[in-house]
């Protein structure tokens, strides 16, 4: 009974209480200076991890680069005219220019190797070393274009009306920063051309950055609509204000201890404010419940320790709920989410421990006359939503039968709903869908190859085997195997310069575009190519000691399941087709693909042992599993029926959704053990009432705390639809959802269980 | 008699100029391709070159170089080329007419299909056999081409140079944006070259590493190129390294890519 004395002694010495409140927040404040911040998504796997380790290697051993962003001009018109192409040549050259971008490997007309046949003399050289002038030049510029595979969609669209400028980034270059750069450079220029910029640095910095901003505007619109929802339930700023304040203590608390441990505040983390202020709403049964009691006993100090008598049980295991949903986090593989989940844990913690002091505490301050006022509207018997409650209440208690068979089929069809649930991550997907960013990738991807990066490395033992004419082909095979699927927009290797290079050296004869039958010719052709070309040309395809080779797969989507159909038709054709090389996936594609598979299954790993976490809470508190199993029916429901409109409507199961599903948990069984916590005590308090009476009782009284909680709840995350990006809006919708769903679920399919399963529950358990 | 020459220049210069400094920095850069590119009248040596990248992951190339000048220094060069390493390319011979006013002329014989082709690229920018060499690097750049000023006289390594910096006049045509020169005030040898991009942060620095003289002629023996944005470099070293052989001007010939003379293999 420790927890009760702290209750007696915050009412006992309440300037004490919250003059220490105050101290210790103020300590943790001090530590908000020493913030760093983390915007970059792809921390979300330590640098240390398998993928990222074997993305560096292949990026070592082939010169490449991390990040690449695209630039996409379109002409209606066709672009090869003097005028644009004069544009391109000084926008490229302005790219040049910038700060972190890799100047020597930028790919564009006036940087790109060329390899052309001109009256008999082998020409290696950049493409476009000069705007051309006059219609002879754009001719030959023309046919030197279309003539190799090396530039069709890469450089030019079929259909002349687009090309891009591929910029890669230095490692640790901000891909925001210099997007936000090259737009700049683009706006300057006028005429007929659209500019598109795109690449996965543009779609995932800023997303990053989108999201800390979206995080300090919308933490504190969500706090803003809390206080005025509060204020219209109980017209009392004060209170209010504490409930507010108690948010508020408990964010500055956790992030506080977040930063002053050195942690860097990561997009993850950036969410945790908006969830704790979520979590802090509990505290409105307490409030609820007081206003009950002060107008029973008409006197402040004895109604508010009666209060948390009564709610404090309730109180205490959500929240023991909510942090064991939290807490299996910890158990994670991924940093951020170990930590963003330490974070709620212990501002979950905070709040309970602020509910029991500074809360009570902060009662003692309200004129006793204001309460008298509010609480006069809180009479069970007379307030409308009292009334309305016990009504939904009744339908349950009433027609238990029809409720839960009702309720069973709901089941039935959200399952199959479930069943087409398909997993996939898509970045781009992230911002909605007239936005820059999206609109850019959808426009490149249109006429070009395709803005998304993979690789397939082929690892040999040998020296040299690369230079085979044998692998050669089998390159050259793989290339068009892959290039079948409707998601590849291109591939290369060094076979096509290979084979450009044979066609070139004999009078661009078309007979001669293949790969040369001797291995000194294709060493040869190599070592010519490499006297001429940029060291990056060779690098990017071949390692220095030709055992290794290095397919480029342009991919038309960002979907994490288009490098997975990638990884499946080179197994395929391997398994076809064996040969003494292995094959491995690389690139930016390939990462996310692991990062969201990940991050996806760490969170449905999550979502079981959260499950289970929170049955066994739900046992310990009811000390009783059956009571434990009613309980958790809402909740089973509301995740189920939710699922299956998700498969319904055809939204993948992405990760931002998989993120939520773990943390819904111990949020959406708050109420059911409120409900029956409540339901319990009322059954023990007045043994002569019948079961029916008890329940609409519990519907009224405490019903009315878990129906204003649920608003409360949903009102604050309803701002979230408003976001600009798409996470943002499901994470909006699914919590107003859950917590509408989970509250009627509550109020209405819990009495119908109970009231059916009465005899079995009441026998073995609670007497 | 140089040494009369350079000090009479100096003095006239010293009387002269305005840039207040030792001798005309276009002089400078007049002397300094004499003694780095033009000593002899001609030049044999065997060449052994590696392109290391940032890991030390090397390729190799391995060349019997000659050359021979036709005029002045500053004026026609030929060279000749004979490819030892790597083992697929042995027998690749490779001829070059170099005109310090325009793009060289190039022959390459391909011995797998028995071709010799002639190769256009373009010198400012096209790497020398893959090396972080441009053709312009190994072969020069025309005086002219630059504007030079003379930035400071100062200690390199102890050695007494002109530190002399070149701006391309025609800058869309290279692919840096200037260059500084610590030349000997001695030998004229450029002992370090800078080599800055158009945003003006060092790109490529070259160094004479090891320099002797053979018959006479101050030879830079090891030279590096290191490219220092992308961490690759290439290290040159010369050895048999011949001057005045005499060569004739057959040698010099598309003929010989394919039947090689026996002054090469040699």
């Amino acid at each position: 009974m420790k927890k009760f004395s702290l209750v007696e002694f915050s009412v006992d010495h309440p300037k004490l209480v919250v003059f220490l409140t105050i101290f210790v927040t103020v300590l943790f404040m001090t530590q908000f200076t020493k913030i760093k911040t983390d915007t970059n998504p792809k921390n979300m796997l330590p640098a240390t991890s398998d993928v990222r380790v074997w993305n560096d290697e292949v990026d070592k051993t082939f010169g490449l680069y991390e990040d690449t962003i695209v630039l996409g001009v379109v002409n209606d018109k066709g672009i090869l005219n003097p005028g644009t192409l004069e544009k391109i040549r000084r926008i490229t050259d302005d790219i040049l220019a910038i700060k972190g971008v890799a100047a020597r490997d930028v790919s564009s007309f006036p940087t790109i190797t060329n390899v052309t046949a001109d009256a008999g003399t082998l020409r290696v050289a950049p493409l476009m070393t000069q705007t051309p002038k006059n219609e002879a030049e754009i001719t030959a510029l023309r046919k030197q274009l279309f003539e190799s595979p090396l530039f069709i969609n890469r450089i030019i669209s079929p259909d002349g009306k687009t090309t891009a400028i591929y910029a890669p980034l230095e490692k640790g270059a901000n891909g925001k920063e210099i997007a936000d750069k090259i737009r700049e450079i683009a706006k300057r220029e006028k005429g007929d051309e659209k500019y598109y910029i795109a690449g996965d640095p543009v779609a995932r910095d800023t997303f990053g950055a989108e999201m800390f901003k979206l995080m300090a505007i919308f933490a504190p619109i969500a706090g803003c609509v809390m206080l005025l929802v509060r204020y219209l339930m109980f017209r009392d700023l004060f209170l209010s204000v504490t409930l507010m304040m108690d948010a508020m203590i408990s964010i500055v608390w956790s992030m506080g201890l977040l930063i002053g441990l050195g942690f860097p505040v990561h997009i993850m983390t950036s969410m945790a404010p908006v969830f704790l202020m979520a979590i802090a709403t509990d505290s409105i049964h307490i409030f609820n419940e007081f206003y009950f009691r002060y107008r029973e006993k008409k006197d402040k100090r004895t109604a508010i320790i009666e209060t948390m008598q009564a709610v404090g049980r309730p109180v205490r295991y959500t929240a023991l709920a909510t942090a064991a949903g939290f807490a299996v986090l910890l158990f994670m593989n991924i940093i951020p989410v170990k930590v963003f989940g330490g974070v709620v844990v212990f501002g979950t913690l905070s709040l309970r421990l602020l509910s029991f002091s500074f809360i009570p505490a902060m009662f003692t301050f309200v004129k006793d006359e204001k309460i008298s006022r509010i609480a006069e509207a809180e009479d069970v018997g007379l307030n409308g939503t009292s009334r309305f409650l016990r009504k939904l209440a009744g339908f349950g208690t009433h027609h238990p039968k029809s409720t839960v068979l009702v309720g069973f089929a709901l089941l039935l069809i959200a399952l199959i709903g479930i069943s087409r649930i398909t997993v996939n991550n898509n970045m781009v997907e992230w911002f909605k869908k007239g936005s820059e960013v999206r609109v850019a990738d959808r426009e490149i991807n249109k006429s070009l190859g395709g803005t998304s990066l993979g690789y397939v490395v082929g690892i040999s033992k040998e020296d040299d085997f690369v230079k085979n004419p044998e692998t050669m082909r089998y390159l050259e095979g793989l290339q068009r195997h892959l290039e079948k699927l409707p998601v590849v927009g291109k591939t290369f290797s060094v076979a096509d310069y290979v084979k450009r290079i044979n066609r070139v050296l004999h009078d661009d004869d078309p007979r001669y575009d293949v790969i040369p039958d001797s291995k000194d010719a294709v060493g040869q052709y190599l070592f010519l190519f490499s006297m001429s070309a940029k060291p990056s040309d060779l690098d990017n395809v071949v390692d220095s000691s030709f055992k290794k080779a290095n397919i480029w797969v342009q991919l038309k989507t960002w979907d994490a399941k288009a490098m997975e159909t990638v990884i499946r038709a080179v197994d395929d054709y391997k398994k076809a087709h064996p040969i003494a090389m292995e094959l491995k996936p690389a690139g930016i594609a390939y990462f996310n693909m692991i990062w969201n598979h990940e991050v996806l299954w760490d969170m449905v790993k999550g979502f079981i042992l959260a499950l289970i976490a929170v049955l066994l809470i739900l046992a310990l508190d009811f000390r009783s599993i059956k009571w434990a199993v009613i309980g958790y029916m809402p909740l089973l429901f509301t995740i189920v029926l939710i699922y299956g409109v998700i498969g319904f409507v055809g939204k993948d199961f992405d990760m931002p959704i998989s993120v939520l599903s773990c943390l819904s948990l111990g949020m959406a069984v708050d109420f059911a053990i409120h409900f029956v916590s409540r339901f319990r005590q009322r059954m023990a308090a007045t043994p002569d009432e019948d079961v029916s009476e008890a329940l609409l009782w519990t519907a009224a009284r405490p019903g009315k705390g878990i129906m204003r909680n649920a608003i409360l709840f949903a009102a604050s995350f309803a701002v979230m639809l408003f976001a600009p990006l798409t996470p943002y809006i499901t994470v909006g919708a699914f919590i107003v959802t859950m917590m509408l769903l989970s509250s009627l679920m509550t109020i209405i399919y819990l009495p119908a269980l109970i009231t059916l399963t009465q005899r079995w529950l009441i026998k073995g358990g609670t007497k | 008699m140089r040494t009369l020459f350079v000090a009479a220049s100096i003095a006239m210069s010293l009387f002269l100029s305005s840039t207040s400094f030792g001798m005309g920095a276009e002089d400078v850069v007049k002397k300094s391709q004499a003694a780095f590119l033009y000593p002899g009248k001609d030049f044999k040596a065997r060449v052994m070159m590696k392109l290391i990248n940032k890991d030390g992951q090397e390729r190799i190339r391995e060349l019997t170089m000659l050359r021979k000048n036709f005029g002045e220094p500053g004026g026609d060069q030929k060279y000749f080329m004979y490819f030892h390493q790597p083992a697929d390319v042995r027998d690749m011979t490779f001829l070059v007419w170099k005109y310090p006013r325009k793009d060289s002329d190039r022959w390459l014989f391909i011995p797998a299909i028995k071709l010799v082709k002639r190769i256009a690229a373009n010198d400012k920018r096209s790497s020398f056999v893959g090396s972080d060499f441009s053709y312009e690097d190994v072969s020069g750049r025309a005086v002219e081409e630059d504007n030079h000023s003379l930035l400071r006289e100062e200690k390199y390594e102890g050695k007494d140079v002109y530190v002399v910096k070149s701006v391309p006049k025609a800058s869309e045509s290279v692919d840096f944006g200037y260059k500084l020169s610590w030349i000997d005030k001695g030998s004229f040898i450029p002992w370090k070259e800078e080599y800055y991009d158009k945003r003006g942060s060092l790109s490529k620095v070259f160094t004479a590493n090891e320099v002797k003289p053979v018959q006479g002629f101050i030879t830079v023996m090891r030279r590096t190129m290191k490219n220092v944005q992308s961490g690759h470099r290439t290290e040159v070293v010369y050895s048999d390294v011949k001057y005045n052989q005499g060569l004739s001007d057959s040698l010099f010939t598309e003929r010989s890519l394919k039947n090689l003379p026996r002054e090469i293999s040699r």
